[in-house]
């Protein structure tokens, strides 16, 4: 008897044993209300990555991501103004372009290395044209209103969408409507804006040498009508910083000192090639150019000397739109002065800077004055410089190997996105007394090796 | 960008940190596993204090020369069916694990050679188990899934001074294997596969005290004993761009301690078919301070330190036996296991929680010198918030295992 019941405990044990519970996250809006969700910004809103704007891209837009985690605390449908292919379009110096990947390609010297290489290397142009400019207003509105290339008071343009077919291709009227019309539309509950980037970023991305840096009071009311529109029904919502561009793999990736003369007689031929022109900087107390065996800072042009060239400095930048077959084969930046559009200048990155400081005065600003929850994206992408790690990994803002930008130095990746989408979900959780569960950052694709 | 190629190449093998490894993620304190002996076993895994026949080589050899019967024969195995279940802190994601069945065995064989001295060999497992995470997990960086065993081979001699005292003496041979992967951030296909083997030696030593019929007391202490890898094979799948920078097959070694333990246990007799027993272990983990890998090739990127910093603990047992008649015995007991981790480095190699355990077992003895004995173990392992610092990962573990055991005994 006392053994049957001992068998019958065992066998019950058995099969009752394994499998330990551990309650499961319970998520909560607190005093968000994220029914309807709108979120505004610029390309990295939108999805834009690797140089191009692309399904996938867009799949994994920090905004979607945000998206997919408000669901699970009351959020609604979001909707994106999708495009059609993988490729994407991208806006080049060339015309209409797809994405990057990462690929084999072969330079001047015979060399083949693994970089980053175009998914579509002859890109039709008509068929760009043709998925760029093909409207899908009629399934708006949209609740990413994300568009590449914008800066803030281009929300407040009529007529963005003729300017920007990024925005034209979701507006209902491109020929007169507003960016910052979209809002009523959607008439959002919640809402998150990352803008300003681009109001110092495409005059960083010219090298200075096109566009200009949005004057301060100019940024300042823009934001003011914006964030002011969005929250006129009371919506709540969310509002990041931008980073500085020093934190940015498209000007962190080239080495100022990148010219490497790797024997005497090459650093013998090059002062003896440059002792004329320094005969004559030393007429005017300039600064000389000399060249030693090793690393060198690179030859740059300057239309401020009278002899238009100099050494770039250490802290100056040069930009990951060098052609680096022009270094090396042409002698860009030992025979060749590097032109101004590809390098950004202590003074330039100065104005930069006041003004990246500035706009940031103002989203904070802004933040503390409508009560929103505020994400320190320039602190966090500064913390990334060295390195941070997630889950075992570790990721940094370096080009490629970091694992958080795309390939065009400037977007992010998938995963970056997810680390974004993160940051946001902590301030929103803090601001809002919410309880919204984070993503698993690495379930995002990354850069992938072929 | 040439330079910054170069860069990103040198710099890609540096993200192959190793930050995680071996390990056996077990049912109990770190990777120890005490399933040596079935009696023992429901007995709330106390074994010092008896005189259980042949089993006493692993549990205490000074008790083996106190064998009633001349000759002793154990064998006998368990089945340990273990699950980790993982939240990770701040998302709404759970993980649980799929480990494979855990069979710790054991064979013991004495003799008394005369009166007084007796001899024996055990072959036992007393270290070893698994853990098998998803292979796309949350935490794949640090640990896929990993299996070790050990087996310990232990000849003994134990000594009787006199009707009240005995002493014992064995020496330990550890065998060991580890196999282990871990996915690297590559693409979604780049892995890394450790696998290994090594010997090394210890002892086991152990007194039994018997100072009236109805009382006994046993203390033993079984050395540690570092297993050195040299020589392991690592096996690294990355894609083919990067074939040139990680070499496909590299050598590593390691060493992985396996703690002493001074146990002291006391049983009494309060009728005749009534026995109580207790016992402590005091488990000497603080050995255990960091896990470091050297790589044969590209050392200088991939050798690493990982900080582990268990602390020693003290476990403490209570059980109980009741003899029912000629053919049946019944056992029960339980056991406080407290963890050894360090909760800001604690990994999901080694999910090693405080432990609650119940045992019970009992012995059925169809003829005069055959025993069957029939264990099972249940252990809790408490809900837990840890992270692994240096691999920023946190969450809440929480553990359990059934552990059916059977064991034949030939006393003759």
């Amino acid at each position: 008897m006392k053994k049957k019941y001992l068998l019958y405990i065992l066998v019950l044990a058995l099969f009752t044993a394994c499998e330990p519970k551990i309650d499961e996250f319970t998520p909560e809006k607190g005093n968000a209300d994220l029914t309807t969700y709108l979120a505004m910004g610029n390309s990295l809103t939108s999805g834009y990555a690797s140089g191009a704007l692309y399904i996938s891209g867009q799949e994994n837009s920090y905004p979607n991501i945000l998206a997919g985690q408000f669901e699970l605390a009351g959020g609604g449908t979001f909707t994106q103004p999708m495009m059609t292919t993988e490729a994407g379009v991208g806006i080049g110096s060339l015309g209409l372009s797809s994405k990057l990947v990462l690929g084999m390609s072969t330079d001047c010297l015979g060399t083949t290395s693994l970089g980053p290489v175009p998914f579509d290397p002859a890109p039709d142009q008509q068929a760009y044209s043709a998925e760029l400019f093909t409207s899908v207003a009629v399934d708006g509105p949209y609740n990413n209103i994300g568009v590449p290339g914008i800066k803030a008071f281009h929300a407040l343009v009529p007529g963005l969408g003729e300017l920007n077919p990024f925005y034209g291709r979701f507006a209902t009227d491109p020929a007169t409507d507003m960016l910052i019309g979209e809002v009523a539309k959607v008439n959002p509950t919640f809402f998150t804006l990352w803008l300003g980037n681009n109001d110092v970023l495409t005059y960083a991305l010219a090298g200075g040498v096109l566009d200009s840096i949005t004057p301060v009071p100019v940024f300042s009311g823009a934001m003011d009508a914006i964030v002011g529109t969005l929250t006129a029904n009371g919506a709540k919502g969310a509002i990041a910083n931008i980073p500085d561009i020093t934190a940015i793999p498209y000007f962190t990736t080239v080495p100022y000192n990148g010219l490497p003369v790797t024997d005497e007689a090459s650093v013998a031929a090059l002062n003896f090639g440059y002792a004329p022109l320094n005969a004559i900087i030393n007429q005017y107390n300039g600064d000389t150019l000399a060249f030693t065996l090793g690393a060198n800072p690179f030859v740059i042009a300057d239309a401020s000397l009278p002899w238009g060239m100099r050494q770039i400095k250490a802290g100056e930048l040069v930009l990951l739109s060098i052609p680096q077959d022009s270094i090396k084969c042409a002698g860009w930046g030992s025979l060749v002065p590097i032109p101004e559009q590809y390098v950004l200048k202590a003074d330039q990155i100065t104005e930069i800077e006041t003004a990246t400081m500035a706009y940031n005065d103002k989203i904070a600003e802004l933040a503390g004055t409508f009560s929103l929850a505020f994400i320190d994206m320039n602190t966090y992408l500064t913390d990334f410089e060295t390195g941070m790690v997630f889950d075992g990994a570790t990721y940094s803002t370096r080009y490629i190997l970091g694992g958080l930008f795309s390939l065009d130095g400037i977007h992010l990746n998938p995963r970056g996105n997810a680390l974004v989408a993160n940051y946001f979900i902590d301030a929103i959780n803090v601001e809002y007394n919410a309880n919204l569960p984070k993503v698993i950052i690495q379930d995002y694709d990354g850069i992938q090796f072929p | 960008m040439q330079t910054s190629k170069i860069n990103f190449m040198k710099k890609i093998t540096l993200l192959l940190t190793f930050v995680s490894m071996l390990t056996w993620s077990a049912f109990a304190g770190g990777y120890q596993v005490r399933l040596q002996g079935q009696k023992q076993t429901g007995f709330g895994l106390i074994g010092t204090p008896f005189s259980f026949g042949a089993s006493s080589i692993f549990y205490n050899p000074g008790a083996l020369s106190m064998m009633k019967a001349k000759t002793s024969f154990q064998i006998g195995a368990s089945g340990i069916l273990s699950n980790i279940t993982f939240q990770k802190s701040a998302t709404n994601y759970q993980a649980k694990t799929d480990n494979p069945l855990g069979t710790p065995f054991y064979f013991y064989g004495a003799t008394k050679i005369t009166d007084k001295l007796a001899v024996g060999v055990g072959v036992y497992t007393p270290f070893g188990s698994s853990a098998k995470w998803d292979n796309n997990w949350a935490g794949r960086f640090l640990i896929q899934n990993i299996s070790l065993s050990a087996i310990f081979i232990q000849p003994t001699l134990s000594y009787k001074i006199n009707d009240m005292i005995s002493i014992g003496a064995g020496f330990v041979y550890a065998m060991g294997n580890v196999e282990l992967n871990k996915a690297l951030p590559y693409n979604d296909n780049s892995s890394a596969n450790l696998v290994g083997s090594t010997s090394s030696m210890g002892y086991n030593l152990g007194v039994y005290f018997k100072p009236i019929e109805a009382l006994s007391i046993g203390v033993d202490y079984r050395s540690e004993i570092i297993m050195e890898m040299e020589g392991g094979d690592a096996i690294f799948t990355v894609p083919a761009s990067l074939s040139t920078t990680i070499s496909k097959n590299n050598k590593f070694s390691a060493s992985l301690p396996m703690p002493g333990n001074l146990d002291v246990g006391i049983s009494y007799n309060i009728t005749e078919k009534f026995m109580v027993a207790a016992e402590i272990n005091y488990v000497f983990w603080s050995v255990y301070d960091s896990l470091n890998f050297t790589f044969e090739e590209n050392g200088e990127l991939l050798n690493s330190n990982n900080p582990r910093l268990y602390e020693n603990v003290m476990i403490i047992r209570l059980g109980g036996q009741y003899i029912l008649n000629d053919k049946f015995t019944v056992r029960v007991g339980g056991y406080y296991d407290p963890s050894p981790t360090n909760e800001n480095y604690f990994t999901p190699e080694t999910v090693s929680l405080n432990t609650t355990a119940f045992t019970c077992g009992f012995t059925y003895k169809p003829m005069k010198n055959l025993c069957i004995d029939v264990s099972y173990l249940h252990t809790l392992g408490a809900e837990t918030d840890n992270s692994y610092d240096p691999g920023n990962f946190a969450g809440t573990y929480k553990t359990q295992a059934s552990i059916p055991g059977i064991g034949i005994s030939y006393n003759f």
